[in-house]
């Protein structure tokens, strides 16, 4: 067996600077926003290193960019680079945060010899604008820390591997740090004078473990890799760490994410006609756009169109922070599209679904909605219509505690046009919302209307007389 | 009608943390406004708000009244936890909420309070009234309420009343119903309150700031816990009689009438315990001081001192303070019997009287203070006395003072902890939603040294928000913000002694310490109410004088204590001049190290003033150089006037000290002895809060008026400015300056003493252990490593040359216990192998390994490598199968693989297991290998010519930026020789940033000058040369 491994020392700056047309100084902060665990090479040309504190980087960078780490995206984005990975070889390990491992011994043969094997991987590294360094050893740690040290050639020569591993550093060679701190103690410097101690003291002083990872990176201990399978959806996101404000600006990485995806549909040898389109905002409900093509497409260039139409129609919300495009539905190439309507769906609520896909698709995504309630004391804000969400959301208040409100609210107030006969309760005042924008200053009172209609009637802060709303 | 009055009776100051959003004295001025009758401040469990408010309302028609909310934690039987404000009557009333308030607040956790029915029922509450808020319909059944009610009824009867607010909330029909049925039910009245969170309406968006917070939340998700309007603001009374019957707003009125008590009448009762029976305070005083007399001056009190001791008794008996200096000298006393040095400054202690009881050494013969000066009869303010003591034994005297007056009587002082810029930006970010990265970005950026008002600049230039609406919301909700308590913690070192249970006077509450408590009040609330404390402070170089004299008490043979001390030493001042002072209290910082040889103190009273010119004061003032001038004759000394002259005599005609600031305020600029004063409060204030630019006009113009030039007058104004929150007094000088000399003698007459002490008493001062025992080697001081066989754990005098042994402390992580095992254990051979040492002192495996990365162990380990080896691998052996031979096998191992340490090696690995090494220094390894080959060393930069370019290379030991220096930079690099100091411009520092921030070894370029013998590098060209530090060895550790 032949082992690669591919090491991304900047995996999320890559994944976040292809999505965007220029290039500043960009750094991956600790969770906390103390300290900087990542910085790209623009970053690192003015100072800025990993392990600094994020003041020190600030005051060498002023208009430094900042990206919070975060786990999640990270495991996403590693994954990404499996899929593609996948197309080339069978046998894939993830090792997160940041690295894959690949068994390449029986691409040799396919790809004619491990020199067209690597060269096909520098390109495809290249095309994709990632930074990786691979590495190749006859054990999957062996190609781990050639790759992670930067030493990887095009070789399968072990003797040349185990030669390249002992001139290793003792820091680069993935101990624990008790067992690093005792090996520097002992005055050894590198991986080969490790390698020269009796393994039977090895064992009995330091301790049976660091026997077994020499043993490991040696070759002398089997090390079995559990393969990765990859999923059965297409999923891509591209992250900002600017606001993106106009919609022409999201094409540039839709582009890029669309090619991604005709070529997983050409692995796939499948079509699909609906993709979903999802911009995260920073302080708003993400959009959720549904692409449907007329029939099964897999063309880059048609879907990228059918959006460019879309983001026409319908322009940007809010400025956007994210995007993500996600594929679950596939056709296959030769089926026709008819017979595929109705496709195997899983999910036990079948009927209802179905129900609501062709409400949707008769009436258009945003004619459905869903009502729920809202804790916010301003009457238009208590409620929400929110997308239909296909899982029931318990009730959390319990009625009692909510205050008397009519079952009708109008769409907007409007104007009182007479002096109501009966006045009931109130005057009761809610005043709020001056944080967005949307402040209100209004007493409320519940008032009989000469035609015998129970309103709920306000007077706002402009003097004005106004009906919200009707009681039963 | 009547004209309409009212009582608000329910009022949340922001001492209600988190909730209220006004400042006590906000609410105080607008009850005042809108012309109420009285205002109850009722903050949760606390009384903290009432000093400020008082303070507001003093010369006010507005009654305030104390009082304070509860909520329990458990339901009386059959009813709902009720919740109630409880108003003081009169005095005994305010004891029994203080003493309730005491009870809740010690048995939580800091900040919290726990109340249960139980302590209603035990404490005695009958001169408070209780206001209930019965509990709105969805919370509780009306069973629940009326039972809840007839439980508060049994405990107040005719002291009950049911309060109802109009907050024109969503169901307040309901609440009223309920609060007129209840009130029939239980023939108990109802009253009017307003439930006020905030002084005005405008402080609404804060109000729901703050509530977001509360509750971890911002404003777009807080919903319902946001109030659902602003109306608990102070109503103005027309609005008050739409709202209520008029039956409820005069039952707040018959409230407020039965309210008497007034925090200004609280009088504070020194302990009588100190005063023997038969004898009054002034006597014994007079007794006391007589005493320490004949023992102070054997031959003699001189005329001069007799008659001040006399003027200041009758001073002292005149104010009635003798308790004051009575409680003061029994814990000095104390500290004497304990063997614990301390010395008293401040505004009273450097008198007469304190030298006599011992209170300070500072002797009146010596130096011509004037106690007159600090305790002034027109401002009736209560002396100041602080007290340092050793800063390892401070802890002995507060518990003494625990122990001698007991917890109910003895508590500290509180400080309040405010909303400063940066937390204030932080927090109303959060309530706003802010991404809290971009807000953590924008106070990165911000430079706060640039002057308190440009931050906010500094934020618009930064773009938080493209919206400017949001960001004047920001701007407002932060500048109001700014100032708000965030919580009580405890004051440095102020105690507050009282004859009665101390939570009688004041609410006593848990500090964060475990077996700390503090009052409820800060220490300016105790000074607006006449309280008196003792600051027992803690001073690192008390203990190492105390180390360093008990050290030359063992060399001597002898006791010798600092009054043996020889006075005006020409040696210690010639040291002094020449700027050799690392370690020397107070004068051992750069900028004082740069000082001495210009100031060339001769005299003990030149090191009064050397301790004060170095401060931002004088520094802004531009008080130092024409001080230097007169002093060194370069300019004639003069006077415009005898006032002037009288106040300025001392110091050569330029204002140094506060105390000559204020004085010259009102001689040369006319102001009043209560302007003066302001002026003072003013000043230490200044900082936080304060303003100045008031007195600015009147001490300008008062000094032209009086013939002053204009130049004068702005240079002292520039210095009053500087002086803010920096202020320093000359009677804190004085106590400061003998230190001062005392350090500096034992410096420079036995040096070893002298250092060990200070490395004992760690961490203090400026210095590293490392920068240390390289100026003991300067100074001829022979220092040895760490050994297992001979080593203490403190740092030991050896042999006759007194050579400086490193004790077992100096290797990081080694815990004492240990290292007493070690000791205690120790055969009388020594140990003879990594086996007997880790049986007979038990050791465990991590001890063993620090002892050999110390390379502590050079009886039976060649090196650290091999000490290594030996350890590793160790088991113990099972009980059972152990057997003598497994135990006496001491035989070393050794094993040929291991490489011998290189001596770079060897410098790394002392470094990084304590912090300093006793072989060459890595500059000097360095050198050796060439890699600085136009380097000239610390020591050759003395000889060599100023203006001439320079390169200089050593490990930085100091980045500072300090706020007087506009700008500049200064670089501490340290060598084998000594330190070289840096100058960096700011246009230098800007375009090299990165190698001035973040380099441990610096090479400068720059050019060499010269200020008679203080030498500086004006830095040019800066580079990093870290990377030279991984090469000293082939593995790399980190260096600090």
């Amino acid at each position: 067996m032949l082992w690669l491994y591919l090491h991304f020392p900047h995996l999320l700056l890559d994944h976040i600077r292809r999505s965007s047309e220029k290039a500043s100084a960009l750094v991956i902060v600790e969770d906390s926003g103390q300290k900087v665990i990542q910085a790209c090479p623009a970053a690192r040309d003015l100072g800025v290193g990993a392990g600094m504190r994020l003041k020190t980087a600030v005051s060498l960078v002023p208009e430094l960019g900042i990206i919070r780490a975060d786990q999640q995206q990270e495991a996403r984005i590693l994954e990404d680079q499996a899929r593609w990975l996948y197309r080339y070889a069978a046998h894939i390990v993830l090792v997160p945060p940041n690295g894959l491992l690949a068994e390449i011994g029986s691409l040799q043969r396919l790809y004619g010899g491990l020199p067209a094997v690597w060269q096909t991987l520098e390109e495809v590294l290249q095309e994709r604008r990632l930074t990786a360094w691979p590495g190749i050893g006859h054990t999957p740690l062996a190609a781990r820390l050639i790759a992670r040290s930067g030493k990887g050639t095009c070789t399968s020569d072990k003797g040349h591997t185990l030669q390249v591993l002992g001139q290793m550093p003792l820091l680069a060679a993935e101990f624990d740090e008790r067992t690093c701190t005792r090996l520097q103690r002992l005055g050894l410097n590198t991986l080969a004078e490790v390698f020269r101690l009796p393994p039977a003291d090895m064992a009995r002083r330091l301790s049976p473990e660091t026997l077994a990872y020499i043993q490991k990176i040696q070759g002398s201990r089997p090390d079995p890799q559990a393969p990765w399978q990859p999923p059965h959806y297409f999923r891509q996101q591209a992250d900002f760490v600017q606001d993106i404000e106009q919609s022409q600006g999201l094409l540039f990485p839709l582009q890029r994410i669309l090619s991604e995806l005709e070529r997983d549909l050409c692995w796939r040898q499948q079509d699909t006609d609906c993709l979903l389109l999802v911009l995260g905002h920073r302080h708003a409900e993400p959009t959720r756009l549904r692409i449907r093509t007329s029939g099964p497409e897999h063309r880059a260039e048609a879907f990228l169109s059918l959006i460019r139409l879309r983001f026409e129609q319908q322009p940007l919300q809010a400025p956007v922070i994210l995007l993500r495009l996600t594929v679950k539905r596939f056709l296959g190439r030769e089926a026709p599209s008819g017979q595929d309507l109705l496709g195997e769906s899983q999910d036990l609520n079948e009927a209802w679904h179905t129900l609501l896909s062709r409400l949707q698709a008769r009436l258009g995504e945003n004619a459905l909605k869903q009502l729920a309630p809202q804790a916010d004391h301003r009457p238009e804000r208590a409620w929400s219509a929110s997308e239909v969400r296909r899982t029931q959301h318990v009730l959390t208040t319990a009625a009692s505690h909510l205050p008397q409100r009519p079952l009708w609210l109008l769409q907007g107030p409007q104007p009182l046009t007479e002096i109501p006969q009966v006045w009931f309760t109130g005057p009761e005042r809610i005043s709020g919302g001056w944080w967005d924008g949307q402040r209100v200053h209004r007493d409320y009172y519940i008032a009989q209307l000469n035609n015998g209609q129970l309103a709920w009637v306000f007077r706002d802060v402009r003097e004005g007389w106004f009906v919200h709303g009707w009681f039963g | 009608m009547s004209e309409p009055s009212y009582a608000e009776l329910f009022c949340f100051s922001n001492f209600t943390f988190l909730t209220g959003a006004s400042h006590p004295h906000e609410l105080a001025e607008r009850a005042a406004e809108l012309g109420y009758t009285a205002l109850a401040i009722t903050d949760a469990c606390s009384v903290a708000g009432i000093p400020r408010a008082w303070a507001a309302l003093k010369e006010s028609p507005v009654k305030l009244i104390t009082g304070s909310l509860f909520e329990l934690e458990d339901a009386p039987p059959d009813a709902c936890a009720p919740r109630f404000i409880l108003l003081a009557r009169a005095r005994k009333g305010y004891g029994q909420l203080c003493q309730l308030i005491t009870t809740a607040r010690r048995r939580a956790e800091k900040g919290q309070y726990l109340l249960f029915s139980r302590d209603m029922e035990t404490h005695a509450l009958d001169d408070c009234l209780c206001l209930w808020l019965p509990p709105a319909p969805a919370n509780a059944s009306p069973d629940q309420a009326l039972a809840c009610g007839e439980w508060l009824l049994r405990l107040f009867e005719h002291r009950l009343w049911i309060a109802a607010a109009r907050t024109l909330e969503a169901g307040e029909d309901q609440q009223l119903a309920r609060a007129r049925w209840l009130s029939e039910h239980l023939r108990c009245p109802v009253t009017a309150t307003g439930e006020v969170h905030m002084h005005s309406r405008e402080r609404q968006p804060l109000q729901d700031v703050l509530a977001a917070l509360r509750n971890h939340a911002n404003l777009e998700n807080a919903g319902h816990c946001l109030f659902q309007n602003g109306e608990r603001y102070l109503r103005p009374l027309p609005v008050l009689q739409r709202l209520f019957p008029e039956s409820w707003l005069e039952e707040s009125l018959r409230i407020a009438r039965q309210c008497t008590f007034e925090p200004g009448s609280l009088r504070y009762e020194y302990p009588p315990d100190l005063v023997p029976e038969g004898e009054s305070p002034a006597a014994y005083l007079k007794r006391l001081t007589q005493e320490g007399e004949r023992q102070r001056y054997p031959e003699g009190t001189p005329l001069s001192v007799q008659a001040l001791i006399r003027k200041e008794l009758g001073l002292i008996s005149e104010m009635k303070y003798e308790h004051y200096f009575l409680t003061i000298h029994d814990i000095v006393a104390f500290a004497r019997t304990r063997n614990i040095l301390c010395q008293g400054r401040g505004s009273a202690a450097n008198s007469a009287v304190c030298y006599c009881l011992g209170i300070t050494e500072v002797n009146p013969a010596q130096v011509d203070l004037l106690f007159e000066r600090f305790i002034s009869k027109d401002r009736n303010e209560p002396p100041d006395i602080d007290v340092d003591f050793e800063h390892e034994r401070r802890e002995e005297v507060i518990q003494y003072i625990y122990q001698r007056y007991s917890r109910e009587r003895a508590a500290l002082a509180a400080t309040v902890i405010r909303y400063r810029p940066r937390s204030a930006i932080r927090d109303v970010g959060k309530a706003l939603g802010f991404d809290p990265a971009l807000v953590e970005q924008l106070l990165e950026g911000i430079d706060w040294r640039d002057k308190a008002t440009n931050w906010r600049q500094q934020i618009l230039d930064k773009r938080l928000t493209r919206n400017p609406k949001v960001a004047d919301q920001f701007f407002t909700l932060v500048n109001t913000l700014l100032g708000f308590p965030r919580h009580l913690s405890q004051h440095v070192g102020g105690f507050v002694i009282s004859s009665g249970p101390l939570a009688e006077l004041v609410p006593v509450e848990n500090a964060a310490m475990s077996d700390r408590t503090v009052i409820q009040w800060d220490k300016d609330d105790l000074e607006s109410l006449g309280l008196m404390k003792v600051d027992i402070l803690a001073l690192g170089m008390l203990t190492a004088l105390r180390k360093a004299l008990e050290l030359i008490s063992q060399q001597k043979g002898r006791p010798f204590h600092m009054q043996d001390i020889p006075q005006e030493d020409r040696a210690t001042y010639k040291m002094l001049q020449k700027g050799d002072s690392i370690g020397v209290f107070q004068v051992e910082s750069r900028a004082q190290i740069n000082m001495l040889p210009r100031l060339k103190p001769e005299t003990y009273y030149d090191l009064v003033i050397e301790v004060a010119i170095v401060r931002p004061g004088p520094i802004q003032g531009d008080m130092v150089h024409p001080y230097l001038r007169r002093k060194h004759g370069l300019e004639p000394v003069e006077y415009p006037n005898d006032a002037i002259r009288s106040v300025l005599e001392r110091t050569l005609g330029v204002p140094i000290f506060q105390e000559q600031v204020i004085k010259l305020a009102m001689v040369a600029a006319g102001f009043t002895a209560g302007e003066a004063d302001q002026l003072r409060r003013a000043m230490a204030a200044w900082k936080s809060h304060g303003d100045m630019t008031p007195f600015r006009e009147k001490l300008i113009n008062g000094m032209l008026e009086r013939g002053h030039d204009a130049d004068f007058a702005e240079r002292l104004y520039l210095q009053i400015c500087g002086f803010g929150g920096y202020g320093f007094p000359e009677s804190h000088a004085a106590s400061f300056a003998l230190l001062v000399y005392v350090s500096a003698w034992i410096k420079r007459h036995y040096p070893a003493a002298f250092y060990c002490a200070l490395l004992n008493s760690q961490p203090m001062g400026f210095y590293s252990p490392s920068q240390l025992v390289q100026d003991a080697k300067r100074h001829n001081v022979v220092a040895l490593p760490p050994d297992i066989n001979i080593s203490q754990w403190d740092h030991t005098l050896e042999g006759r040359d007194h050579q400086l042994r490193l004790g077992l402390k100096i290797i990081r992580g080694f815990p004492t216990s240990a290292a007493e095992r070690l000791y205690q254990h120790r055969p009388q051979t020594g140990y003879q192998s990594a086996t007997e040492l880790r049986r007979l002192a038990n050791l465990n495996q991590r001890e063993m390994e620090l002892l050999a990365g110390a390379n502590a162990m050079p009886a039976f380990a060649a090196n650290r490598h091999q000490a290594y080896w030996q350890l590793l691998g160790h088991e113990k052996p099972a009980e059972l199968f152990s057997t003598a031979e497994d135990n006496e096998s001491y035989e070393p191992e050794t094993c040929a693989q291991l490489p011998e340490p290189s001596e770079g090696q060897n410098v790394l690995a002392d470094y990084s297991s304590q912090g300093l090494t006793l072989q060459r220094h890595p500059l000097a390894l360095l050198r050796e290998q060439g890699h600085l080959q136009f380097c000239l060393s610390a020591e050759q930069l003395k000889t060599t010519k100023a203006g001439i370019p320079v390169q200089v290379a050593g490990l930085v030991t100091g980045r500072q930026r300090p706020g007087s220096a506009s700008g500049v930079t200064f670089v501490t690099l340290e060598d084998e020789t000594g330190n070289v100091n840096v100058v960096v411009w700011l246009e230098t520092a800007r375009r090299q940033r990165k190698p001035l921030l973040t380099a441990r070894l610096l090479h400068v370029k720059g050019i060499l000058e010269r200020e008679g013998e203080i030498v500086h590098v004006m830095a040019g060209k800066l580079s990093d040369l870290s990377h030279l530090i991984q090469t000293l060895p082939v593995n790399s550790r980190d260096f600090h």
